[in-house]
């Protein structure tokens, strides 16, 4: 994955909201590629049976910590093997994917 | 006089719970001790033909079949087991539970319940489920999530014992029906998505002592183990799962084993043929010894995983009879090997291939195309059949009679690209792939229902599906072939031209085993409904205004006229 170009999007773009760190990105896309795209898609794209990341608002990151901590549905709970760093790093790959991919 | 009464009373106690090897090894087999009232192996006899020569039940009376009764199995997470019949009880089994039952009136006996960790699903890759129990001498064997073996009381359910085969958290998991051969209760291992280095092991069905283990992947010394680079660590964390039950020939005393795909999917640090995944081992029972070896797909680069039946059956081939095991595997050939030597006798597509243009009969390797060359070069690349395989693990049916094989395949392509592989981490995903759908055409089937010549793949009929594959194993019952769809509906064709005679909708989708047998002098036929399971996993969305989960075991009969 190639996150230059990501990066640059990102400046560009220039949110009001806060932008998470390049290098807090791609760890989140390190652990989401190893842990989380078998069910979630490969960079989100067809979810297939798990939920859409795409879809997740954007202001709800307790709700998302919480879920991948503990588990939801047929999720079990991450928790026990990542740290909550890695959760956070997660989150700020799920938040960054309409600018990294467009979608 | 007294104590004699008392002694006779305890051999019938006994004998309704007791089960010889004799009786397995009779199981399915249509010679003089054949008993119908039994359903005593997985696969329905050692040979996992799936069939029965009862008629009750055809295509002239099927319009007359009911359920007689429905039992709640009380889980969410999918059935795909396949029940255990003896003497008018039935043992199902789920990730959760073993229940005993009534045959005749679907009343629970007993109930046994495991607690697994919540966080153990992590280290499933598809799906949390069980297949199923094994019967011994009295006792109930079945494997759990979290990587144990169990021996329960069949009269009463209580445990007996209890062994550990590996650590859940390093990516171990067991979800497969343990076989009995020889006396030696056998188990497999789940966890090739997680790096782990498979194996089979055997158990002493009395003390559920540890007698052997053969890992799947040669160690450093032994022979096979130069098919593994010899600078890396490569085999000590390369898969080669053992997931499905496999079937045994009492005569030859060889039990044949699918292994699964290597670890990770990506091939770029595992060069060479990487024995023995991806291939078949043919085993002794009693020390785990590897007699003959046959690998389908050498360096496999697809999750061409080999891990299911390999179904016995004796085929004439150039005018002789010879005693073969077949298998309709992932990477779309069909396989003929003469299972006393391992030889190959046949291997043709049955589904669209492009990774490799034919199998070669004189090397008995697969010959790959630019294809192939272009996903091991890490680009994206329309592939077929995709990682899922032409046929999955829902399980293929053998007529004898017919001589041919009854399946439920698939027909899908997607894109498939290789990623750069990272530091494998113990118990995490060790993959390193992209695989995404490609856009299909209108009314392309995503796969059929059909009946295929064994030696030529050449298809008798073929039923197209258009909107969801079939991820329920195939029953062939006398004239007719019963199967399960993900919306619920179980059905009956006609096994002669693959017409639908029959349909009955159950509660959930179905993704199990359907048996038949009979019950003073009835023919039933039962399967599991519950959706879940891999297909499941990744088609919820489109399931789920169609299809609800809960699982519950249902059974069918003839209403008397």
């Amino acid at each position: 994955m190639d996150l230059r170009a990501v990066t640059g999007l990102i400046f560009v773009s220039g949110s009001a909201l806060a932008q998470p760190a390049p290098e807090q990105i791609r760890r989140g896309a390190d652990v989401y590629e190893r842990n989380c795209s078998p069910c979630h898609g490969a960079r989100m794209q067809d979810p297939q049976g798990a939920f859409d990341l795409r879809k997740f608002p954007h202001d709800e990151r307790e709700r998302f910590v919480a879920s991948v901590t503990r588990g939801k549905n047929q999720m079990p709970p991450w928790g026990g093997l990542l740290k909550p760093e890695d959760i956070e790093a997660i989150w700020s790959y799920v938040i960054s994917a309409e600018s990294i991919y467009g979608h | 006089m007294k104590r004699l009464a008392i002694a006779s009373v305890l051999c019938l106690a006994v004998n309704a719970h007791a089960q010889t090897l004799d009786e397995l090894r009779n199981d399915g087999v249509l010679n003089d001790a054949y008993k119908s009232d039994n359903v005593l192996t997985y696969g329905m006899g050692y040979h996992q033909q799936r069939y029965s020569p009862l008629s009750q039940i055809n295509a002239k009376t099927i319009k007359r079949l009911v359920p007689v009764w429905n039992l709640s199995l009380d889980n969410n997470w999918g059935e795909q087991a396949q029940p255990i019949v003896y003497n008018g009880v039935m043992y199902v089994t789920n990730a959760r539970h073993t229940v005993a039952l009534d045959v005749g009136t679907g009343k629970q006996i007993w109930k046994h319940t495991l607690d697994w960790p919540a966080d153990t699903p992590r280290v499933v890759c598809c799906g949390v489920s069980n297949k199923g129990a094994a019967l011994y001498n009295g006792r109930v064997y079945r494997t759990t999530l979290d990587a144990h073996v169990l021996a329960l009381d069949a009269k009463t359910g209580k445990e007996v014992w209890r062994s550990k085969a590996a650590e859940w958290k390093e990516g171990y998991s067991l979800t497969l029906a343990p076989l009995v051969a020889n006396g030696v209760l056998i188990t497999g291992i789940s966890g090739a998505e997680f790096g782990i280095r498979g194996f089979i092991d055997g158990w002493d069905t009395e003390t559920g002592k540890h007698l052997w283990r053969r890992h799947t992947i040669p160690a450093r010394g032994e022979k096979g183990n130069d098919t593994w680079p010899q600078d890396n660590n490569a085999w000590q964390i390369g898969g080669g799962s053992a997931w499905i039950t496999g079937s045994y020939d009492p005569q030859l005393d060889l039990m044949y084993w699918g292994i699964g795909n290597p670890a990770p999917w990506a091939s770029q640090r595992r060069a060479g043929d990487n024995l023995y995944t991806s291939s078949v081992l043919a085993l002794r029972p009693k020390t785990g010894e590897i007699v003959w070896h046959y690998q389908f797909t050498p360096n496999d680069a697809y999750d061409y995983d080999a891990c299911w039946e390999l179904i016995l059956g004796e085929l004439r081939v150039n005018g002789k009879m010879r005693k073969v095991a077949m298998q309709l595997n992932r990477n779309g050939f069909l396989y003929v090997l003469d299972r006393a030597t391992g030889e190959l006798i046949s291997a043709k597509a049955y589904e669209k291939v492009n990774w490799a243009s034919h199998v070669d009969p004189k090397t008995g390797r697969p010959v790959e195309t630019d294809i192939a060359k272009s996903i091991r070069d890490m680009k994206a690349t329309e592939h077929w059949p995709s990682t899922r395989g032409a046929k999955n693990w829902q399980h293929a049916a053998f007529n004898p009679k017919t001589g041919l094989l009854y399946a439920n395949t698939m027909h899908e392509g997607r894109m498939y690209k290789h990623l750069e592989t990272k530091p494998y981490e113990q118990g995490q995903r060790y993959m390193y792939i992209e695989n995404l759908p490609m856009p299909r055409a209108a009314g392309e089937p995503v796969g059929h229902i059909e009946a295929i010549d064994p030696l030529t793949a050449e298809k008798k009929w073929r039923v197209p599906l258009t909107d969801f594959q079939i991820w329920s194993a195939m029953l062939a019952s006398g004239d007719l072939l019963f199967t399960g769809k993900e919306t619920g509906e179980f059905i009956a064709l006609d096994a002669a031209t693959g017409k639908q005679l029959w349909q009955f909708q159950t509660g959930s989708g179905i993704n199990a085993m359907p048996v038949t047998y009979t019950y003073q002098g009835r023919q039933y036929v039962t399967v599991l409904s519950g959706v879940g399971g891999l297909y499941w996993n990744t088609n919820r969305e489109a399931l789920k205004d169609k299809v609800t989960p809960g699982g519950s075991v249902w059974t069918f009969a003839l209403l008397p006229d």
